[in-house]
């Protein structure tokens, strides 16, 4: 798809967040449920497969989020892979998400790590981005094992790198 | 009886004539023979001896023709065993020459097959340790890299397995603190 129609639907589901009054949890939702989409081959296939039913993929994804993320996430999702834009999702999601920080002049700070961070530990992270960029953050934690252990954190074009993983690569390389 | 029997028998009848001397002849035949010998000896001279002569005058050139005929073929005879004694020490010379020429050919060929069969050896020698250099540079890059991915892959299950939650928690403190510090 291109960048203007995943443009499109991002700002339309923005404003349909906004128009509801749930914009910070509904693009904290669909973000989350875009790194699940990226991470997870099984949802993936589940959502995009257009040999699949409409209703059988809008279904699974009510199942999913069925309790878990709000009425109008749930929607604007069934919404989207109702319209066969499932493959899109998580571009959607950060363009919203990118939109949703603008709009509060914030920039999106992606945060991976192989444990949850604490609301606290989040706070002090924000804090320390905001302090290390100049930036107001929108602080986004992704759980990813693959990082071993610390964190890294990309805020723009920014990358701030305390992962386990990178410093093995770079044992390894050395090696 | 014929005629010569009938004078036979007359003869022997007659008795043997007498001279007046037995050793010397007749004073009549002495005179007779002696001119008569005279006259063929001076006419064995006078007609004879010049065809005696000049035979002996041509049997003295004959035989001095021979000599010098002989002579010729005797210098022949030496100049041609000089020429066949030169022709012999010729070929002996072109005998030893040709051999010297073979020695020196056979010599110059050994060197040259010397020095070419040193060069390929040193080119091949040469080329078989570049080979055993670059396996070995080969082997010892294998052999690294096989090391390094072993060593990375123990020290990333080390790593993990002693990645226990304190830790996570340190290393999170830790980068919170680190980015804090930063500007």
């Amino acid at each position: 798809m291109s960048d203007a129609r995943i443009d499109g639907y991002a700002r339309a589901m923005y404003e349909i967040a906004q128009a509801e009054g749930v914009v910070n949890e509904v693009e904290k939702e669909l973000y989350t449920l875009a790194r699940a989409i990226e991470s997870n081959e099984q949802l993936r296939n589940a959502l995009t497969d257009e040999s699949l039913p409409v209703e059988r993929r809008q279904t699974v994804v009510e199942q999913l989020l069925g309790g878990k993320a709000s009425t109008v996430t749930t929607q604007l999702v069934s919404f989207i892979v109702g319209s066969g834009r499932g493959r899109e999702l998580p571009a959607i999601a950060d363009k919203l998400s990118k939109r949703a920080s603008s709009e509060s002049h914030r920039e999106v700070a992606e945060v991976r790590s192989s444990v949850a961070l604490t609301p606290e530990q989040q706070q002090r992270l924000s804090d320390a981005l905001t302090k290390a960029t100049g930036k107001q953050v929108n602080l986004k934690i992704i759980i990813d094992p693959l990082v071993l252990g610390g964190l890294v954190a990309t805020v723009g074009d920014t990358v701030i790198d305390g992962t386990v993983r990178t410093r093995l690569d770079q044992l390894k390389s050395r090696l | 009886m014929n005629i010569f029997t009938s004078i036979f028998i007359a003869s022997e009848a007659a008795g043997p004539p007498e001279t007046h001397s037995w050793i010397w002849p007749e004073r009549a035949e002495i005179v007779y023979g002696c001119t008569a010998s005279i006259l063929i000896f001076v006419a064995l001279i006078k007609f004879g001896g010049p065809v005696i002569k000049k035979g002996l005058s041509a049997r003295t050139e004959k035989i001095q023709k021979d000599l010098d005929s002989g002579k010729n073929d005797k210098a022949s005879a030496q100049a041609e065993a000089t020429s066949i004694r030169a022709a012999l020490g010729d070929i002996a010379a072109e005998r030893t020459r040709i051999l010297a020429e073979a020695d020196a050919q056979a010599t110059a060929l050994l060197t040259e097959g010397r020095a070419r069969i040193t060069a390929e050896m040193a080119g091949l020698e040469q080329k078989a340790e570049a080979d055993i250099a670059a396996a070995a540079a080969r082997s010892g890059d294998e052999l690294r890299a096989e090391i390094a991915q072993l060593a990375g892959v123990a020290t990333e299950r080390v790593v993990s397995s002693s990645l226990d939650a304190s830790t996570q928690q340190a290393l999170i403190e830790n980068f919170i603190s680190n980015v804090g510090a930063a500007r």
